[in-house]
This record gives C-alpha cells, structure tokens and sequence, in this order.
C-alpha cells in the first residue's frame, strides 16, 4: 500500500515507500521523485477531514497532469504531534476501477429506471387511449339498441348479437384494467393505502355493487362467523381482491359461490369457495403468475392476470393465500389477515 | 317542457352519440368541444344539466368545474364528470372540486342515465 508521511510546516515528503512513488507518477504524469508540491494537491480534501489521533478516510478524484482523464483515491490520514510538530500520515489506495465499476452501476441502474418509468407511463397512457373509442363503440351500440327498441324492431336477433358485442366489450375493457393494474405493480408505483376496515362491509358492497341482480339468478352466500374485528390495509386493494376471487367463482361454476368470513382471535380467515370445474394438479404451481390460464379453462374467457394481481395486493396487506382444488369438484381460495396490534389515527 | 342538457366532449364521435342518445329521450341538448366553449354557453344557455369529459384542451373538465361552481348565477347546475381514468383519487378529486356525479368510460348508457333522471326529475 503506498504511504506518505509529511511534514508541514517544513513542506517536507519525509517519506514515502515505493507504491506511493508509482502512484504519483501517474498523478504528476512524469518520471521524477516525489515532492511536497505534489502531494499538495490532494491536501485540501485530506486535512479537511482533520483527526488527530485517529485515522480518518475520504474519497477523493484528483485530475492526472496535461491528461483529461483522472484518479479516485481512497486517502487514510493522521496527524500526530511530536516535538510540537505536526506530522501527517497518509495511507493511499487507487479506488479508480471500483469507482468506475460503481459510476457504470449508477448509470445503468438510472437508465433502467427511466425505461421502466417510460414502459409504466406508456402502458397508463395506451390504457386510457384505447378507452375512448371503446367508449364511442359501446355508446354507438347503446344508440343503435335503444332505437331499435324505440322503433319497434329491437328482435331476438338484433339483442343476441348485440349482446355479444357488449360483452366483448366488457371484457376488452376489464382487460385494459387489469394491465392498467399490473403495469402500476410492476413499477413499484402503487401506494397502499392502509386504514381500519371491516372486512364484512367491503364485502357485502362488492357483492351488492356486482354480484347482484345477475341475469342467471344466481347468488353469493355470505356466512360470518366469530366477533367482528377492523383488520389494517387498502380499502381499493380489498375490494380488488374479493372482487375478482368471487368473480372467478361465479365463471368457473354453475352454482352459489360462498364466501366465509371466520374472525378467529388473533386473525381473521376469509374462503371464498365455488363447487366448478377445479384447477389441474399440474397447473397449481403456476396459478399466480401473470398470464397464465389453467388447462382446463379453454373456452371461458380470462386474461390471466387477476390472480397475479390478487397475490400482489394481499402480500402488500401483510396478508397470505392459499388454495384448494379438486378437479371438477370445486375450488377454495383461503386469505388470512392477522389483526394489528394497534390502528394508528387516520 | 323538455330540459336542457350541456354535454361538453372533445372526441366528436363520442359527443355526437351521447347527443344522439339523449335526444332520443328527448332531451334538449346543446354540445361543447372544450371547457371554454362549454362555458360560453353554459352562460348564455343557462342548462339544467352539465356532462362533462375531464380530459380536454384549452380548458379542462376541472377548471371547467371550478369556473362553474364559483359563477353564482351558474354554482346550481349538477355536473356529471365523464372519465376514462378509473382511480380512486380522480374520482375524489372530482368530487372535491364540487362535481355532484362521475361516470367512468366506458359506461353503459343506462347507468348515466339513471344519474341524469336523479337530478332532473
């Protein structure tokens, strides 16, 4: 390791080894000995740092001589007094490859960033595009419907395939939602929200909000168990969450899916259980990731992203999931939030 | 008498459907491009109704909100905001600013309408 000791009031090198002479010939860019006028140079960063008694450390890019390009030293000092003389000891590492190692990190960390932040801010964007002519297509069939109807002609015909558009559209639109969601995740731009709710409430109003009045008449059970207690997370994120467990258990079966509320002691366990068609043993390990689609799901139509997205949020809440399945016996998916110790003010 | 409505969209496919839609229940309606024009003749047409896309030039749906609701002449007029973002806070910032109804996009036009009929019958 090059070392320096110097005097100052004399400005004298008083010595140095041979690694320091070979690091200041590349400073000075020349072949001849080391002097005090060299080493100066780097003074100004070293004493700042002070310390009498303790070796103190800075990093410090010093200029190379007539060259435009520079050194990065890591510089070890001490000033100790003899005689009523100060006298510096300076310890010397050239950094220079790790400092660039590092900058070139920064730099690359900096550009995947912003292309991240570009990609999010694209996909927000794209999204929200593709809905405007969304919504002048639905509106467009709305007008053609209700005046169809007005006049008389709206028949079987004219509402099957009607329908059929509006429901592509429902779905294509869900779908923009969904990558709208998981394009937010990715970024690590979603902000959670925490607050006091109860679970029971968020789910009576998504059942209420879009599980009611359904055109197959058929219903979610709700069965509430235990003494009700407010668990602490996102209001949006939960309702997201059960929003889309009991949508899939609505799609996947044909009879009530039931949602179990259980509130235990210390945690709250909630099911959401359908009686359908099952999830293939061997596409269980791939369930929560993006894009994916059971086996046996061919003609019922999905993205892929809704349990993606479910998975996200609980763990966000500090909650976990489980699932059961049995092919075409049905499918129950178990969320658990544990109670907070305390519920901080709003 | 029939009531008027001001439908304010800056996508002329869209403003010309709605407009379509709502005649057809015979409504009155008067259109804007902009959050200007809207409130050039939200002065001069006194509507019992406004619809208003967020989202526009010249003059957005929300400074077109807060023009409106400052204007005592015009603060009564229910505002419906129609828009394509579907975030909580947009939402609660539009009713922040004093919008008394929001629909997001797409919207099933029956759902609208039933918002209208809570304010105009």
């Amino acid at each position: 390791m090059p070392v320096v000791i110097l005097s100052h009031p004399k400005e004298q090198v008083l010595f140095t080894n041979k690694p320091a002479e070979t690091l200041f010939k590349k400073i000075t860019n020349t072949k001849r000995g080391l002097s005090y006028s060299d080493i100066k140079i780097i003074l100004p960063d070293t004493l700042k740092a002070g310390g009498s008694g303790e070796f103190t450390n800075v990093e410090c890019q010093i200029p190379v001589n007539g060259k435009k390009t520079s050194l990065w030293l890591e510089i070890s000092s001490n000033t100790v007094t003899q005689d009523n003389e100060p006298y510096t000891i300076l310890l010397l590492a050239d950094i220079s490859d790790r400092k660039i190692k590092e900058l070139q990190m920064i730099q690359s960390l900096e550009k995947e960033r912003s292309l991240l932040e570009m990609k999010t801010h694209f996909i927000s964007m794209a999204s929200h595009e593709f809905k405007t002519p969304l919504t002048a297509i639905s509106s467009t069939m709305e007008l053609l419907q209700t005046k169809l109807q007005m006049d008389n002609l709206l028949d079987q015909f004219y509402t099957h395939n009607i329908s059929k558009i509006s429901s592509e559209i429902f779905k294509l639109n869900t779908m923009l939602d969904e990558i709208l969601t998981l394009s937010t995740i990715a970024s690590n731009n979603i902000e959670v929200r925490k607050q006091a709710v109860e679970i029971e409430r968020v789910i009576a109003d998504i059942k209420y909000q879009y599980f009611s009045e359904r055109k197959d008449d058929r219903v979610l059970n709700l069965k509430i168990s235990g003494t009700p207690h407010p668990i602490y997370a996102d209001r949006n994120q939960l309702s997201k969450i059960f929003t889309n467990l009991v949508g899939n258990a609505f799609k996947y079966s044909s009879s009530n899916p039931v949602v179990k509320i259980h509130y235990q002691k210390t945690r709250v366990v909630i099911k959401v259980t359908d009686n359908g068609l099952g999830i293939p043993e061997k596409d269980m390990p791939y369930l929560f990731q993006s894009f994916f689609r059971g086996s046996n799901v061919d003609s019922i139509e999905g993205t892929g992203l809704g349990l993606s997205i479910v998975k996200d949020f609980v763990e966000r809440n500090n909650g976990s999931i489980f699932v059961e399945s049995k092919e075409n016996k049905g499918t129950t998916f178990t969320i658990i939030f544990k109670y907070p110790d305390h519920i901080p003010a709003a | 008498m029939n009531k008027t409505i001001l439908l304010i969209e800056d996508k002329p496919t869209l403003l010309d459907t709605l407009k379509s839609l709502l005649e057809l229940y015979h409504y009155k309606v008067i259109v804007a491009a902009n959050g200007a024009e809207g409130m050039e003749q939200a002065r001069l047409n006194r509507p019992d109704l406004v619809i208003s896309d967020i989202y526009m030039p010249v003059l957005n749906g929300y400074e077109l909100l807060e023009m409106l609701k400052k204007d005592d002449a015009l603060c009564n007029i229910p505002v419906i905001m129609l828009t394509a973002k579907t975030e909580i806070e947009e939402i609660d910032l539009a009713m922040q600013k004093g919008a008394d109804g929001y629909v997001t996009k797409p919207f099933v036009f029956k759902n609208l309408h039933a918002i209208i009929k809570k304010f105009l019958h």
